[in-house]
């Protein structure tokens, strides 16, 4: 049997944006970025997975990764699978991401790996199809990927890919929203905000006097972004079978406001006026005739009122591979054990 | 539930945009005057016309516009080789840039000091500067002195992909951390540092690393969008005015000419420039957005291009009427004064 191939999406362009000014988000550097990508490839090297694809790029992430898998290959020390580059240009934003993704879901990788903020995950996702994708939290707002060592990632990637854990186990299903604009479609993956700034600009929201109205897949209170306004009024989980839909309404007029953490450093109070359930595959009108759309945090279409708009939200729309799951289920089936005499001797320790 | 909508929109004003209509038109005006200023250089210099060399900032007039319009004259600036589109958006007279390009004693620096030598310290313009990464500096010098002064004036140091390599570059951003001094680093990424690549010559090529390892937050914006320059910009430079210290500007951007006038430009791929002229091009893509959202009309910006056009006629005829300097002005304005 052939090794499956995983593909990995870090994109440098990441994390750079203008939250680092008015919220103090953090930018993680170049070199720390590959040396997350050196630890899962690491970690899915321990598994037995052989072979690697990962997007190009032209801001050093490639030099640096290849130099450590030049030293590591002289050593003869094995630690990391074979890495292939994707044959694509280079433009320096999100549309590599993007580009990466299809040709990853064209050459049928076992699944891809995403470094990256909730910006990233959402592109990859919106062209990878059915492959099934594993977050490391590295960008600027992470309400999607968890924060996890990259390392353990790697390794719960491979146990799945290769197998090692069943995909009844390994894989989960998530919800979607779905926003048609004059029948053309985005996603995202959290949340939909529609804001009153007519602009792109910076991409970031953050003033509040503009938000209009937020729909959510989930929202936990513990959450950053505009999800954990959800979070903080009507959690709804990650697996709960609806969204939320939320109207927003000035602080001062607002029957209540809460402090809601909206970007990474940045609290600020925002007013409900109406909380709804969003039911899967029924099509809402948002209210917010014109403004703007932001999928996940971040600005991207512009709309006004000749415009249709159309919000749904989706069940099962893509798969994501549970890695706490997958290292329980390895930790209770010895998929790590070393070798055959250790099984017997952990179970007995188990069983003692 | 309409009526939330309504409260929201009762906070501020009616435009879609962060600038009122006259503010937008500004913005139109001066994008077009650079953009209409470059392109007449572009052909009077290859009629042979002009003396000199000349860098031509065509295709980049978003991200000068954006940043400059959230600066008064107390604000500093310091430009580079490619510094027309800087000048102009910071207020300098284009019959004084032309008469100075032109080399003629109605030049901004009486002619004797050309494309890569306007200045005019009445509005903030320390200079253009044929040194890379000289600007850095003295941008800083300004920066420490509007502190010191305390009257919340910023410096902007303009600096290109290639001279953010200059180790001047570099201490400046050093300097400025250290004295958390008022200034905002702008790095114009054009991608090529003249005929070289980004690719091939800056390693790690993020500049917001670079700025991080001083301590300073760096962004990065997409340098034809108008709207994102200016978003980010007013960020930055509020909060420089405010004491939180500075920060660098990564504008991506792209140039419509060469690196300088006769650049064959073999070094770009086939088809490259007419892809960006047709397809990103920073004021037909703001002109399609305020004329779509229903706030300028294409009958108004027409007007300004008409304008704009009458104005930079009016530059070059003026500028080729005018007198040389005289062989005794060689000794004059060598030293300042105090």
């Amino acid at each position: 049997m052939s090794s499956p191939v995983v593909g990995i999406v870090a994109n440098p362009i990441s994390a750079r944006d203008i939250r680092r000014v008015i919220s103090y988000a953090g930018g993680l550097q170049i070199t720390d970025r590959a040396n997350m990508v050196l630890r899962i490839l690491a970690g899915m090297a321990a598994t037995g997975i052989k072979k690697t694809v990962i997007m190009p790029e032209n801001a050093g992430l490639r030099g640096h990764l290849m130099r450590a898998l030049t030293r590591s290959k002289n050593a003869g020390d094995g630690h990391f699978p074979e890495i292939r580059t994707l044959d694509m240009p280079v433009t320096g934003d999100a549309t590599d991401t993007a580009r990466a993704a299809r040709i990853m879901r064209e050459m049928e990788v076992a699944a891809i790996v995403v470094l990256g903020g909730d910006g990233t995950h959402r592109v990859v996702v919106a062209n990878c199809g059915d492959i099934p994708i594993a977050g490391v939290s590295s960008g600027t707002n992470n309400a999607f990927p968890e924060s996890r060592e990259p390392t353990v990632t790697g390794l719960g990637v491979g146990l799945a890919v290769t197998g090692q854990v069943p995909p009844g186990i390994a894989f989960t299903a998530n919800k979607r929203l779905d926003v048609m604009v004059n029948g053309s479609l985005e996603i995202a993956l959290i949340d939909v905000a529609f804001v009153r700034e007519r602009f792109v600009g910076s991409r970031a929201i953050w003033k509040t006097e503009c938000f209009h109205e937020l729909f959510v897949t989930f929202g936990s209170p513990g959450g950053i972004g505009m999800s954990s306004i959800a979070g903080l009024v009507a959690p709804v989980s990650r697996s709960d079978r609806f969204g939320r839909r939320i109207v927003f309404e000035s602080p001062e007029t607002a029957s209540f406001a809460v402090r809601a953490s909206i970007a990474p450093g940045l609290i600020a109070p925002v007013g409900i006026a109406d909380v709804q359930t969003l039911q899967f595959d029924q099509p809402i009108t948002p209210e917010t005739r014109a403004g703007s759309i932001a999928f996940d945090g971040e600005r991207e279409v512009t709309f006004g009122k000749a415009d249709e708009v159309l919000v749904t939200l989706r069940d099962g729309a893509f798969r994501t591979i549970d890695i706490e799951a997958c290292m329980a289920h390895a930790a209770d089936k010895g998929c790590l054990v070393e070798q055959a005499e250790h099984q017997t001797k952990l179970k007995q320790v188990k069983g003692g | 539930m309409s009526a939330t909508a309504t409260a929201v929109s009762a906070q501020g004003s009616d435009s879609p945009f962060p600038l009122e209509k006259d503010d937008l038109l500004s913005a139109y005006r001066t994008m077009k005057t650079i953009r209409e200023f470059e392109d007449r250089l572009h052909v009077d210099f290859a009629r042979g016309d002009i003396p000199g060399f000349v860098h031509l900032y065509a295709g980049e007039e978003a991200a000068a516009t954006g940043i400059m319009m959230h600066l008064t004259d107390e604000d500093r600036i310091a430009s580079t080789h490619r510094g027309h589109g800087h000048c102009i958006a910071k207020g300098v007279s284009v019959h004084e840039m032309m008469g100075e390009i032109y080399g003629k004693v109605s030049g901004a620096c009486r002619g004797k000091g050309g494309s890569m030598h306007i200045a005019d310290l009445s509005k903030g313009m320390m200079g253009a500067n044929g040194i890379l990464g000289a600007g850095a500096p003295l941008a800083c010098g300004a920066a420490l002195a509007a502190k010191k002064l305390g009257h919340k004036g910023v410096g902007i140091s303009f600096v290109g992909d290639g001279a953010s390599n200059q180790g001047m570059f570099l201490e400046s951003l050093n300097l400025a951390g250290v004295w958390e001094l008022p200034v905002i680093f702008v790095v114009e990424n054009n991608g090529y540092a003249e005929s070289t690549s980004v690719d091939w010559a800056v390693a790690s090529d993020s500049y917001v690393d670079r700025a991080n390892g001083f301590g300073l937050p760096g962004v990065t914006v997409d340098g034809t969008d108008f709207f994102a320059v200016h978003e980010a910009a007013g960020e930055m430079i509020r909060r420089a005015r405010d004491g939180g210290g500075p920060s660098l500007l990564e504008c991506k951007m792209i140039r419509f000419h060469g690196h300088f006038e006769g650049d064959a430009q073999t070094y770009r791929a086939e088809g490259e420039v007419e892809d960006i002229r047709n397809n990103r091009d920073c004021i037909k893509m703001f002109a399609d957005r305020v004329s779509e959202a229903g706030v300028i009309s294409r009958v108004e910006t027409d007007a300004v291009d008409a304008e704009v056009a009458t104005l930079i006629d009016s530059a070059v005829e003026q500028a080729k009427a005018a007198p040389l300097p005289d062989t005794a002005d060689l000794l004059t304005d060598v030293y300042v004064k105090y």
